[in-house]
C-alpha cells in the first residue's frame, strides 16, 4: 500500500486484519481487546513515517490473563521494520561501551505465521502517566533516561564497525542535508507561506554556521522519537517500547525532541531541561540542543506540511493550525524565547475542537 | 611550567576521565603552559590550552601509532609529561618517557580501565611496564563538580568542597612536578 493512504482505506486495512488476525492469535494462546485504541484516529497519517506498514494492538494471554502489546505485519517492509527492532533491542544490551543497560518490554513470542510476522510483549503496567507525575519527577525521569542514552558514545573504528551494521548512522553533514530536505519541500508546498519561508532560510543558515558544533558532538546513542508515548514508567524504571528509532547521532537530538513535545505539553518542564544543560555543560552543548531543536521542528513543521494533502474537514484544518504552532516554536527557539502561553492556548483550544472523538480516545493513556 | 597531558579520553566524552583532562588542564593552564594529547574528533576548547588530536575512527594499531608520533614531538618541548591512565595512552607514552627523557606522572583516573588491566596478563603487563617508567603515580582524585538540579536548592556545600578537593590536588600536582623535574 502506498504511503497517501486515506482514513477509509486504513480503517478497510485494518477491519481485514483484525477479523485475518484473531483465529490466529487464538491459536497462539492469545486474544484481542475489543478496543483498539492504537489504529484510530491519525494513526493512518503516520504511515509514512513509519518503518513499514503495521498493526499495534493490545491483547490478553489466556493461560493468565496478562496485558500484551501485539505487533504484526503482512508487509515485508513491516517485517524488515519489526526484525530491525528487535536486532536494536538485542544488539544494544551486547555492546560493551552501552554502560548501562536499557529496560525492554519482555517479549513474548516473536514468530513468522504464514506470510505474518507477529511480536509479542509484555504490556508495561504503569501507575500513572508520565504526564501526570509531578514536575520534579517528570524531570529526574527523563534526565535519568538522557544520561543512559549518552553513555553509549560510539567514537572508536571498533565502535562504529559494530553499530553501523544494526543502527542508523548520522553525522554533521546527514543533518545539514535532511534539513535542507525540509525546507526545499516545505518551500513546494506552501509556496505562499513567507514568514515561514523566512524563518526556515534563518534556520538553514543558523544550522550551517555551526555545522562543528553538529559534529562535535555526534556518535551518541540517541533515541530520535523519545516522546512519553514510546516509554512507559513502572517504579522508578523507564522501559522502552520502541527500539526503532534509537540510532547514533547527535547526543541532543533525542532531548531537542523531548524538549519541543515539552515546548506544548509541559513548558516548564522543557525549560527546567534546558536550566539543566546550561548549568552543567558547556555553552556549546547548550548550542548543540539548540541546533537540535531547530532540525526537529524543521521537521515536524515538513511532517505536518506532508500531510494536509492526504486529510480533509476538521483533520485538515489542525494540521494547518499545528504547521502555525511549530513555525511559532521555531520562531522562539531562533530568538531564544519562549513560545508564548497565549499561542500555546489558542493551539490547545482549537486542537481541542478539531481532533476527532476516535483520536481524542487514541491520546488518552498515549502520554 | 610547560605540562603536556596525555589522556584517552577528552570531551565531548563523557566517561571519566574525560572531565577530569579537561578541568585539570583549564585549571593547570592558569599559571602553566599546557598542551594536550588526546584521542578525539573534535575536542572542546579550553582558552589557552593547546589540544592535539589524534582521529579515534582508525584502526587501533594506526592510532596507537598516530599518538606516539604526536606525543613525541609534543613531549621534547615540555618539561613533564602527566599521563593518564588507559591502555592506549600507557604504552606510547612510556616510549615516549623513554625516548626523551622527560619526566613522566601517571594518575590513576580511569579506575575502570585500571580493573580491566588487573585481569588481562598482556594488558596488565603493559600498564606495570608504563608504570615502571613513572617518576610518581598520583591516585588522589578531587572530587566530581556537582551537579545543578532546577528543583533543588543550590549545592552551596557541595561546590565548597569541589573547589577545595580541587585547589588540594592542584597543589599536590604542582608539588609532584616541581620534584620531578
Amino acid at each position: 500500500m502506498s504511503s497517501d493512504i486515506t482514513k477509509d482505506t486504513w480503517d478497510a486495512y485494518c477491519a481485514k486484519e483484525l477479523r485475518v488476525l484473531g483465529p490466529i492469535l487464538q491459536k497462539l494462546g492469545y486474544v484481542l481487546d475489543t478496543e483498539q485504541p492504537h489504529i484510530t484516529g491519525e494513526r493512518y497519517l503516520m504511515e509514512a513515517a513509519t518503518n513499514g506498514r503495521k498493526l499495534i494492538l493490545l491483547g490478553r494471554r489466556m493461560k493468565d490473563g496478562i496485558r500484551v502489546v501485539i505487533k504484526t505485519t503482512p508487509d515485508p517492509e513491516g517485517m524488515r521494520g519489526l526484525e530491525h527492532e528487535r536486532d536494536c533491542r538485542r544488539i544494544l544490551q551486547k555492546i560493551n561501551f552501552a554502560y548501562q543497560i536499557f529496560l525492554s518490554p519482555e517479549e513474548l513470542l516473536f514468530v513468522k505465521k504464514g506470510k505474518r510476522l507477529i511480536a509479542i510483549q509484555r504490556f508495561i503496567e504503569q501507575e500513572s502517566t508520565f504526564i501526570a507525575r509531578p514536575l520534579k519527577e517528570q524531570f529526574a525521569l527523563s534526565l535519568k533516561a538522557f544520561k543512559a542514552q549518552e553513555a553509549a558514545h560510539a567514537t572508536t573504528y571498533g565502535h562504529k564497525r559494530l553499530i553501523s551494521r544494526t543502527f542508523g548512522f548520522m553525522d554533521g553533514r546527514d543533518y545539514l542535508d535532511n534539513f535542507d530536505k525540509f525546507v526545499k519541500n516545505i518551500e513546494r508546498e506552501l509556496p505562499e507561506e513567507s514568514q515561514l519561508q523566512r524563518l526556515l532560510k534563518k534556520a538553514k543558515s543558523f544550522l550551517l554556521d555551526n555545522r562543528e558544533t553538529i559534529e562535535k558532538y555526534n556518535g551518541f546513542l540517541t533515541h530520535t522519537d523519545f516522546v512519553p508515548h514510546n516509554f512507559r514508567v513502572k517504579g522508578h524504571d523507564i522501559y522502552l517500547l520502541d527500539h526503532s528509532s534509537l540510532r547514533f547521532g547527535n547526543k541532543y537530538e533525542g532531548w531537542a525532541r523531548f524538549v519541543n513535545w515539552m515546548a506544548l505539553y509541559n513548558p516548564p518542564l522543557a525549560e527546567a531541561l534546558i536550566a539543566y544543560v546550561g548549568l552543567n555543560r558547556t555553552p556549546e552543548e547548550s548550542l548543540s540542543l539548540k541546533l537540535m531543536r531547530i532540525y526537529r521542528l524543521g521537521e515536524i513543521i515538513w511532517y505536518y506540511t506532508s500531510t494536509l494533502k492526504k486529510c480533509s474537514g476538521n483533520l485538515h484544518l489542525l494540521n494547518q493550525e499545528r504547521v502555525r504552532l511549530w513555525t511559532n516554536v521555531l520562531e522562539a527557539v531562533l530568538n531564544n524565547t519562549e513560545v508564548s502561553m497565549e499561542i500555546l492556548d489558542d493551539y490547545r483550544q482549537k486542537r481541542d475542537v478539531l481532533r476527532g472523538e476516535d483520536e481524542k480516545i487514541r491520546q488518552k493513556d498515549l502520554h | 611550567m610547560k605540562i603536556v597531558l596525555a589522556t584517552p579520553l577528552y570531551p565531548p566524552e563523557i566517561m571519566e576521565p574525560a572531565p577530569y583532562s579537561k578541568e585539570v588542564a583549564k585549571r593547570l593552564s592558569l599559571e602553566n603552559e599546557v598542551t594536550i594529547v588526546a584521542y578525539a574528533h573534535l575536542p572542546e576548547t579550553i582558552s589557552g590550552v593547546r589540544i592535539l588530536t589524534i582521529e579515534k575512527h582508525q584502526p587501533r594499531f594506526i592510532r596507537l601509532f598516530s599518538y606516539f608520533v604526536t606525543l613525541l614531538r609534543t613531549a621534547h618541548a615540555g618539561d613533564v609529561i602527566y599521563a593518564v591512565n588507559g591502555i592506549s595512552v600507557e604504552l606510547p607514552v612510556a616510549l615516549v618517557a623513554l625516548v626523551t627523557r622527560r619526566p613522566l606522572v601517571f594518575y590513576i583516573g580511569d579506575m575502570a580501565a585500571h580493573e580491566r588491566t588487573k585481569r588481562d596478563p598482556i594488558l596488565r603487563l603493559i600498564e606495570s611496564f608504563a608504570f615502571s617508567c613513572a617518576k610518581k603515580i598520583v591516585t588522589e582524585a578531587p572530587l566530581a563538580r556537582p551537579e545543578i538540579l532546577p528543583f533543588e536548592p543550590h549545592p552551596e556545600k557541595a561546590f565548597e568542597a569541589y573547589e577545595a578537593s580541587w585547589n588540594s590536588h592542584l597543589r599536590h600536582l604542582i608539588h609532584v612536578f616541581n620534584h620531578v623535574i
